[in-house]
């Protein structure tokens, strides 16, 4: 049946951007372009529900119902995946930011710590500290 | 100058309260530059670090553990003076006199970057599950596998200035091990693993890494954008 060909082809393209690394002008591109194919659909939909009713006979779904569900479904994995991708994104930016932080905190605290410009005059192993 | 005087050695510390200035004396008995990175922990780890002479360097928040390592070398490598770069685990798995050792095999040229190895010797001394654990990463990572690497996941590494410089390590959790790896070998690295002894005391197995954690490793490796 044409509808599990379909659905397939959407979890094989989930696991291609989740595996590769696609992101970049063309992705951002593609998104924008399905989003609004997304719209046109969603609104020819709604004027002519016959029509998606037809669509799914084609396809191989008994209803038109059901062929909205699958491709919710599909729909929904996307943009999941797509949040997930965005978030990793943030999280890196994240984590450069706090580094750059901590580290000029660091600095400062160790330098009143008399560990930075003392670092070559110290002995290796000061008394007392001996395990 | 004193010896080792140019090894830095990087700690990330995770409530570990317990054991991180005994770990920290031990270290210090043979390296004179520690740099503890403290990463969001909920106890008094941070305190502990306080008080000794190690080099403090605290994450606002909880990060991860491959957060904390980069953080640590990068801070070490900012410090001129510094040409050997050890990471080290804070829960006392590791032996000071194995970093040593591994210091040594870098400073006469062997490789850049020295791995420890927990199979390399003594793989009966290694939990059953564990070591399936760890063989399974090893074996689904394309770049340990060229570099003929037995373990993937040992914390205890020696690097050059040169390979540390070259790491980037953005696998925030506990992937970093295997992007440690890749990257190096990416890089054409000379690499060398040897035999280093770990303790697994109840403490430190409290805290290891478990079949779940193998799960998350390989999810992160598998989604990761940048190789």
């Amino acid at each position: 049946m044409w509808i599990q060909a379909l659905l397939l082809a959407v979890i094989a393209v989930v696991l291609i951007v989740f595996v590769r690394r696609w992101y970049g002008v063309r992705m951002q591109a593609g998104k924008r372009i399905a989003f609004f194919a997304f719209l046109a659909v969603n609104a020819w939909a709604v004027v002519r529900p016959n029509d998606v009713t037809w669509m799914a006979n084609r396809l191989g779904v008994g209803r038109g119902a059901d062929l909205v569900l699958y491709l919710l479904v599909a729909g929904f994995a996307l943009a999941t995946l797509n949040t997930y991708l965005r978030f990793r994104e943030l999280d890196r930016r994240f984590t450069d930011l706090t580094r750059t932080l901590a580290i000029r905190e660091a600095e400062l605290v160790n330098r009143e710590r008399g560990l930075l410009e003392s670092q070559h005059e110290h002995p290796a192993v000061l008394p007392g500290q001996q395990h | 100058m004193p010896e080792n005087e140019d090894v830095w050695v990087v700690i990330p510390v995770f409530n570990e309260e317990r054991v991180i200035a005994d770990v920290v004396a031990d270290v210090r008995t043979t390296f004179p530059n520690v740099v503890c990175v403290d990463d969001g922990s909920r106890d008094g780890s941070a305190e502990r670090v306080a008080a000794t002479r190690a080099h403090l360097v605290r994450h606002p928040v909880n990060m991860g553990q491959g957060a904390a390592l980069q953080t640590g070398l990068s801070y070490a490598l900012a410090r001129s003076g510094g040409k050997y770069f050890v990471t080290f685990d804070a829960d006392g798995q590791h032996q000071v006199e194995d970093a040593r050792r591994m210091v040594e095999i870098a400073r006469q040229g062997g490789a850049d970057a020295v791995l420890g190895s927990r199979f390399l010797d003594q793989p009966r001394k290694v939990p059953a599950v564990k070591r399936l654990v760890l063989r399974a990463v090893v074996a689904l990572s394309p770049n340990t596998r060229r570099l003929r690497l037995t373990d993937a996941h040992n914390g205890l590494r020696v690097l050059t200035r040169p390979a540390a410089e070259r790491l980037r390590i953005t696998m925030n959790g506990m992937a970093h091990a295997s992007e440690i790896v890749s990257q190096l070998a990416k890089a054409r690295v000379p690499v060398v693993e040897v035999p280093v002894t770990i303790l697994y005391t109840e403490y430190s197995m409290s805290k290891g890494q478990s079949l779940i954690n193998g799960v998350n490793i390989l999810f992160d490796l598998s989604v990761r954008q940048r190789g």
